[in-house]
């Protein structure tokens, strides 16, 4: 991974440490300094366009239905608040697409063992899981086709539609569990690792930097 | 060598797994689910959809409760549920994280009451209630429920109960009632 990207995990800090300040945070300002910014950094990295698009036009009804909802059912500066709200679902977007869109999902389940020691029965469990992604939506369709074969359609609300899936579940998570065993998978054990991540000090300092001054000016300065 | 130890009572990879898995069917169903959360979401009814809506997407937490009856396991559930949807799907980027957490934590809270002694219909009434006022709270300030009328703030509530006493509660409640039937999990 390119040296001159920041840290997988420093972007994960950055996100949960500036999204859950945006929850209380009054100002429409602030969010489009970080709309801004985050978007500064996607081309830096040279995320893909369309997906970025793509996913900003999915977001754009809630973003709408967020902001006429206040300007109807609002109390006290409507229009300000419609603003907060509207500009709130894009930044907590872009700060989830730093993460999301820059780094694979791998790199990030690995960093996050390296440097936050997130247990590896989890990243391994969940990378393994992923791996299916494919197959799983393979069988969800064949869930769905399978019932329909018997003249039943599963909807969302059906128990069966989660039993069949549960099953699978109970399969798959076995016989994944005892292949990564049989593999040398010891829970718990230390491992050998051949994946390198570079976190250089700065990025910490980054970090700690950037969540700080989104404080200072969204709970101490205040701007619109 | 053998070196799984099926005794022990914390995560194991199984557990991670299964979890992850149904997170990730959860996730395709959730897909075909959010055309129509968006299109009522478009409109000023927003909050309407968010809480009508709501118990669908809290459903991985006690699902995991009650079929590893584990202590953590709603919040460990939930968690995984919304990294995946935060990772594979989301148009809600860093909130599905911070959101699944908190709701999580309302479930969890509700199993906790009982001392994690009940998974049934006391446990899931329980974890409903826990739910529906952590999230709300957690609306209040993420959403801004605290700027809407009193009115439309009580009729949202009710809804939300409503949504998460069916989906988290009914739901899971008939589908643990199959799963127990069918002598899958001990």
């Amino acid at each position: 991974m390119s040296s001159k990207r920041i840290n997988p995990t420093i972007l994960v800090i950055i996100m949960l440490g500036i999204g859950l300040q945006i929850t209380f945070a009054h100002s429409v300002s602030t969010n489009i300094v970080v709309i801004f910014v985050t978007c500064l950094y996607l081309c830096y990295c040279k995320a893909s366009g369309k997906l970025l698009i793509l996913t900003s036009l999915y977001a754009f009804p809630l973003a709408l239905g967020s902001w006429w909802s206040f300007i109807m059912f609002g109390t006290g500066d409507v229009w300000h608040t419609a603003w907060i709200y509207a500009s709130r679902v894009y930044a907590y977007l872009y700060l989830g697409a730093i993460v999301t869109l820059t780094v694979s999902v791998k790199n990030i389940l690995l960093s996050l063992s390296l440097h936050l020691k997130l247990s590896s029965t989890f990243v391994y469990g969940l990378l393994a899981s992923f791996n299916l992604l494919g197959r799983i939506k393979h069988q969800y369709k064949t869930i769905r086709y399978s019932a329909m074969m018997r003249g039943t359609t599963y909807h969302f609300w059906n128990p069966s539609l989660y039993l069949r899936v549960i099953i699978v579940a109970l399969n798959w998570s076995q016989d994944l569990a005892e292949a990564m065993t049989s593999q040398g998978f010891t829970e718990g054990a230390a491992r050998t690792l051949t994946y390198k991540d570079n976190l250089p000090k700065w990025q910490w300092c980054l970090a700690t930097f950037l969540i700080l001054l989104y404080f200072v000016f969204s709970f101490l300065v205040r701007p619109w | 060598m053998q070196t799984v130890d099926h005794t022990k009572k914390g995560w194991s990879v199984k557990d991670v797994i299964f979890l992850a898995i149904i997170a990730i069917f959860f996730g395709i169903i959730y897909q075909v689910w959010s055309f129509a959360y968006y299109a009522i979401a478009a409109t000023p009814l927003k909050p309407y959809a968010n809480d009508l809506t709501l118990g669908v997407w809290i459903m991985a937490g006690p699902l995991a409760g009650v079929l590893l009856k584990k202590v953590g396991a709603s919040v460990v559930g939930e968690l995984l549920a919304a990294a995946v949807e935060m990772l594979l799907f989301s148009s809600w980027g860093a909130s599905t994280l911070i959101s699944g957490f908190i709701q999580g934590i309302g479930n969890e809270l509700g199993f906790a009451a009982t001392g994690y002694k009940n998974w049934g219909r006391l446990g899931l009434l329980l974890s409903a209630i826990g739910s529906t006022i952590i999230t709300f709270v957690w609306d209040w300030f993420q959403s801004g429920y605290s700027e809407y009328h009193v009115g439309l703030l009580v009729s949202l509530f009710v809804i939300r109960f409503v949504s998460i006493g069916f989906f988290s509660g009914v739901l899971v409640y008939w589908i643990k009632k199959l799963v127990n039937r069918s002598g899958l999990i001990k």
